[in-house]
């Protein structure tokens, strides 16, 4: 009897990014529009109100201080509600992946498309502030041009933390508690709104653990053309957290899809 | 040679202390139509899963699973890959219309977009759904949902199909129209697995059918030979039901009285018994009809609800 053979690993993923690429496409205004609007009203805010207040911030005007946290604070965002409130929604009432699953696809491809697509969605909402931002000169066209990338990297660990956390909700109400008891937070505390070196000791080795202090020092480095060794420390630390962090997920996922 | 593409012995599923498949045996022919029935909570899905690989089977070393030569709980994509799957819900993705419907799912067979498209236009057309190709999924009736939710199965031409309750809560004509599909897909020589509720759709459609009742077989075999050897042809149906001493005063020799949900019923091997039997209660309210499955299938799970239900 011939056995028959099942797509490569490369489609696999593909095509459960592509799902996600065509739901988002469908909704091109209202999905499109935002990133761009964002980073405006951002601009009107800070630039008309609170920049006057206050100019500068760790030796760079305020505004861009900001601006360079919001390169990858909007990439955590988006990608945090995909993988949380979105995820939860296809697994719990769409059915979604149940209907994913019976493709030749297994739960980690699944899982491994959707990481990669909401990294596809933090490069490109990393890129509309990056735009915005250029165009009205407020970050300088520099090595900044790559702060997508950094964008990416943001977009998967934060889909990884947030599936992890899916993982173990049960009701989707709880998601409000990793939104307003995490996520706020570490928005505050990752020096995306100031610096936090000069936080009290005992609060920093906090403002270390929150995934976003890492990628907000290694956007602000690609802004600032100024680069340290350390910033491979930061690197690693997103790595870690994306390889183990999402191996659990992905684990924790499969036994609520797989009997 | 064997015409037999899967061969499943001694397969078990426990869910902690539940045990939804319990000892599991039968064998399946090249396009045949197979059929699952039972009460819910009797198992049918979570065998159906396992055959696709998404539940996996209790001690797999002492059981076997083979399907078309692989067995699903090691080799999950390959059976996937030649296996169409029609869950229970329409999980569909709402915000798309009918054919980005298709078009994303032909992208998990590595379909190209033209062949893709090729094959979502002949699929629309058989399954009468060309004229709603750019409407959006929320717009569509719940047959429509369903006829949809079976060409995306069909997409990559699957050598086997199955089908969880394909036809629940849908309208006669569209029933029909499924059935009349499924018909031609075994003619196509498409092998199906199909479990249902509706015992006139196993009759109608399934070469074999396999009832079982809290994870155990009860019966097998092509339907009408089950209903020739494990029930009387004819019963009557009625509301009245005299006192004790009325009833033993009718002459009920070669006739078994039944209830279902306190209502009698009185089976029998000729038609002319029955009538006799009617003429003695003196009642216009009752039917003589042929026993069908549902007759069997009540006789055989039990006419009470149990706990799963």
């Amino acid at each position: 009897m011939k056995n028959s053979s099942h797509p490569p690993l490369i489609t696999r993923l593909s095509s459960v990014w592509y799902r996600h690429y065509r739901v988002y496409c469908k909704n091109l205004f209202s999905n499109g529009f935002p990133p761009f609007l964002e980073p405006l009203i951002f601009l009107a805010g800070i630039g008309l109100g609170l920049g006057k207040y206050i100019v500068s911030m760790d030796g760079i005007p305020y505004i861009q201080f900001l601006a360079t946290g919001l390169l990858v604070s909007t990439a955590m965002f988006t990608s945090a509600f995909e993988c949380s409130f979105g995820t939860f929604i296809r697994l719990e009432f769409e059915k979604v992946y149940n209907a994913m699953l019976a493709a030749p696809i297994t739960v980690s491809n699944l899982f491994v498309g959707e990481i990669l697509w909401a990294g596809t969605k933090g490069f490109f909402f990393s890129l509309a502030v990056l735009l915005i931002m250029l165009v009205f000169g407020v970050i300088p066209f520099s090595t900044s041009i790559f702060a997508p990338f950094v964008g990416f990297i943001t977009g998967v660990m934060f889909a990884v933390v947030s599936l992890f956390v899916t993982s173990f909700v049960k009701d989707i109400n709880h998601l409000n508690f990793y939104f307003t008891g995490f996520l706020s937070p570490m928005f505050f505390f990752s020096g995306a709104v100031f610096p936090i070196q000069n936080l009290p000791p005992y609060l920093r080795p906090f403002c270390e653990i929150f995934p976003l202090t890492h990628v907000v020092r290694m956007v602000r480095a690609l802004c600032r053309t100024n680069f340290s060794p350390y910033l491979l420390l930061d690197l690693l630390y997103c790595c870690l957290v994306i390889l183990i962090l999402g191996f659990f997920a992905v684990k924790r996922l499969e036994k609520r899809l797989i009997n | 040679m064997t015409n037999t593409v899967i061969t499943v012995e001694k397969i078990n599923k426990s869910f902690g202390a539940l045990k939804a498949v319990n000892n599991l045996s039968f064998k399946v022919n090249r396009a045949e139509c197979f059929g699952f029935l039972g009460p819910n909570g009797a198992g049918k899905t979570t065998l159906m899963q396992m055959l696709y690989g998404v539940a996996r089977r209790d001690d797999a070393q002492a059981s076997t699973m083979d399907v078309f030569g692989l067995d699903p709980y090691t080799q999950e994509l390959d059976v996937k890959a030649l296996c169409g799957v029609v869950p229970q819900e329409d999980n569909l993705d709402s915000q798309l219309n009918v054919y980005q419907n298709l078009l994303i799912y032909s992208r998990f067979y590595g379909m190209e977009t033209k062949q893709a498209g090729e094959r979502i236009d002949e699929l629309l057309d058989f399954l009468e759904l060309s004229e709603k190709k750019d409407v959006r999924i929320k717009k569509l009736s719940g047959g429509m949902k369903r006829r949809l939710v079976i060409a995306r199965s069909l997409l990559h031409r699957p050598k086997m199909l199955i089908l969880d309750e394909p036809t629940t809560g849908l309208d006669p004509q569209v029933r029909h129209l499924i059935w009349q599909k499924i018909r031609e897909l075994k003619k196509e020589g498409v092998t199906i697995l199909l479990t249902t509720h509706y015992m006139d759709e196993a009759y109608q459609i399934c070469d074999n059918i396999l009832i079982m009742n809290q994870g155990k077989r009860i019966i097998e075999g092509p339907p009408r030979r089950l209903l020739e050897e494990n029930i009387e042809p004819y019963v009557m149906e009625t509301a009245k039901s005299g006192d004790k001493e009325l009833e033993a005063s009718w002459d009920t020799n070669g006739i078994r009285r039944d209830e279902v949900q306190n209502i009698p019923r009185y089976y029998a091997g000729d038609f002319a018994r029955l009538k006799t039997l009617a003429k003695q209660m003196d009642t216009d309210d009752m039917n003589i009809r042929r026993t069908n499955l549902e007759d069997l299938f009540l006789r055989i799970t039990g006419k009470c609800l149990n706990e799963k239900q």
